[in-house]
């Protein structure tokens, strides 16, 4: 493995809510190029350490550190976090009425875009980028002018996350429980979406209860968390074996 | 229509608007007297009558007159007529100017009439207006305030439902910073059966800015078959900022489907996370959220010109900038 080229470093790290420590000392390292699925039973930190990546308040981190690029992730805001390059895909997204999809995602990448130094699309050539990013994920245009996740259903709301994911081109994308909520059908196109979107510059990490959706995006690691660390670390094989034997030899 | 108005008046420059709406004639009251045309203001449409085009009223305070000023405009449609209205009221200077207003709307058997009325004015300007409302059988009447600006606004409403199948959409947007009030008051009187009126009226209150809605739902005991519904909703941007809302329903008949409903709230946090987790600055995020809120009161407006003129307007009011168009240095719509 290669030192320099680390992404992502997680050192240390715990969290807590309200005094109550979630996580107790997360390690963890992403190199460009590397699908890393993070699996576990309910209530074992999963979410927590995507809400901490994305910068989410109410979360207090009394140790560790957090590098992203060499980076102190821990110091920026939301927002710096995703110009920089880091991407949260929603469990639960959120419903903004009256904002529309397509103000959004347009307000979004041009906010992207001046932190790049680059000047803003012109009408036709947003057009055209959201129409390509869109077919990703087989939305159809009525998607846009709709308020953000406003009557969508499950499977279109993780879809308009992939979607946002598409148009952003982050580095770093944390999906968080992106397939719950999906059928088959749905589960293929997400994960499609997710697929296309892989670089060898960029990396992915999947958050999943289920071996599932790692039947259709194949992790290079896999990480067990349970009681806020990561108490096992394997490559895709782990995840057949969880799907047999569940967390239960793991936690004993 | 009595032409008790004329287009372009022998007006400085000073108070002409530059920008006129496309198929709009305005018509300029300066310190409560009409320019070319008889005080007080009053248009009379006849039995059929359709308006070609939207009349503009713009109602200017200016530093010439500072005393208190008691002033009065009436429009009446005749069966059948129709017509739509946009008054526009502002201060030219921030002296401490009182305008104390009254405006009588009386609509006859199905006649349709808007009304945009677009308040706009200095901090120290105080501006109370009374909006007494007759409709008759059929009528249709929509009113969309938009308070954007000013020291005290008050408006109130006072409808009444003279005959059946009248139906009425009332609307209403405020915004408030620094210390501005804005107070509406609105009595609806279901007097007869079969009629339908709408209340939407929504507020964001920045600093200490403080907002009073009183809105009243009168169904008389023959008033049968009445839909009567009423919301008010504000938004708090700041701790000190104050909203008091008091809806009322008084309901004397047995077969009537009304509601209320009334909040005062805060921007969603989840919606603004989200929002920054795409790389949505917080302060553009919030924007966003109080441009979506009050959407639901500008979409009332059914000329896109005017509604794009309007948000444009909302928008540089929320971001703290005195509104006025992009075109033109002047505090008007």
């Amino acid at each position: 493995m290669n030192n320099d080229n680390i992404m992502l470093k997680i050192s240390g790290l715990k969290v807590s809510i309200d005094d109550r420590e979630i996580l107790t000392g997360v390690n963890l390292e992403v190199r460009p190029g590397e699908v890393h699925a993070i699996m576990g039973p309910n209530g074992s930190g999963k979410s927590t350490l995507s809400a901490v990546l994305a910068g989410k308040e109410n979360y207090k981190v009394t140790e560790g550190e957090i590098l992203f690029e060499g980076e102190d992730l821990l110091k920026l805001s939301p927002e710096e976090r995703s110009w920089a390059g880091v991407f949260l895909g929603f469990q639960y997204p959120i419903e903004i009425p009256g904002v529309t999809n397509v103000n959004f995602i347009k307000t979004a990448v041009n906010e992207h875009r001046k932190r790049k130094g680059l000047p803003e699309l012109s009408a036709a050539q947003f057009l055209k980028l959201m129409r390509e990013r869109m077919a990703y994920v087989e939305m159809d245009s009525s998607f846009t002018s709709r308020g953000v996740n406003v009557g969508f259903s499950g499977g279109e709301k993780k879809r308009n996350e992939i979607f946002h994911m598409a148009m952003l081109e982050p580095k770093l994308a944390i999906l968080d429980e992106t397939d719950s909520g999906l059928d088959v059908d749905a589960l293929r196109v997400v994960a499609g979406g997710i697929n296309r979107l892989k670089t060898p510059e960029n990396a992915t990490i999947v958050i999943t209860h289920y071996q599932r959706l790692l039947d259709y995006i194949v992790p290079d690691y896999i990480h067990v968390i349970y009681k806020g660390r990561i108490i096992k670390s394997a490559g895709r094989e782990l995840a057949q074996e969880i799907e047999q034997r569940g967390y239960d030899w793991l936690i004993n | 229509m009595e032409q008790n108005y004329i287009y372009a008046p022998a007006l400085t420059s000073e108070f002409r608007c530059k920008v006129p709406l496309k198929e709009t004639r305005q018509l300029f009251i300066v310190n409560g007297k009409v320019q070319g045309g008889k005080s007080p203001f009053s248009l009379r449409l006849k039995e059929g009558e359709v308006m070609k085009e939207m009349l503009q009223i713009i109602s200017v305070r200016h530093k010439s007159y500072k005393e208190h000023l008691a002033t009065q405009q009436d429009f009446h449609f005749g069966k059948g007529s129709s017509g739509k209205i946009i008054q526009c009221s502002h201060t030219f200077s921030p002296d401490r100017f009182r305008t104390t207003e009254k405006v009588t709307i009386s609509l006859e058997r199905d006649a349709v009439a808007e009304f945009y009325i677009m308040q706009n004015e200095h901090n120290n300007a105080e501006h109370s207006t009374s909006y007494e409302v007759n409709l008759g059988a059929g009528a249709f009447l929509k009113m969309v305030f938009l308070s954007l600006h000013g020291g005290v606004i008050r408006n109130d409403i006072f409808l009444d439902f003279n005959e059946k199948h009248a139906e009425c959409d009332l609307a209403g947007l405020y915004l408030t910073d620094s210390k501005q009030l804005m107070d509406n008051n609105i009595y609806v009187n279901h007097l007869v059966p079969e009629c339908n009126s709408n209340q939407l009226f929504k507020g964001i209150l920045d600093d200490e800015g403080v907002a009073r809605f009183y809105g009243r739902i009168n169904v008389a005991p023959d008033a049968q078959k009445t839909e009567a519904y009423q919301a008010n909703h504000n938004l708090l941007i700041s701790d000190k900022a104050k909203a008091y809302t008091s809806p009322q329903l008084e309901i004397y008949a047995d077969d009537v489907k009304c509601s209320h409903g009334a909040t005062i709230g805060r921007l969603n946090e989840d919606e603004l996370f989200y929002m920054r987790t795409r790389g949505i600055p917080a302060a553009e995020a919030r924007i966003l959220q109080q441009k979506a809120f009050a959407y639901e009161v500008l979409e009332k407006i059914s000329n896109t010109e005017l509604r794009e003129r309007m948000l444009s307007l909302v928008e540089r009011r929320l971001r703290g900038e005195f509104s006025h168009c992009s075109t033109c240095i002047r505090n008007c719509c």
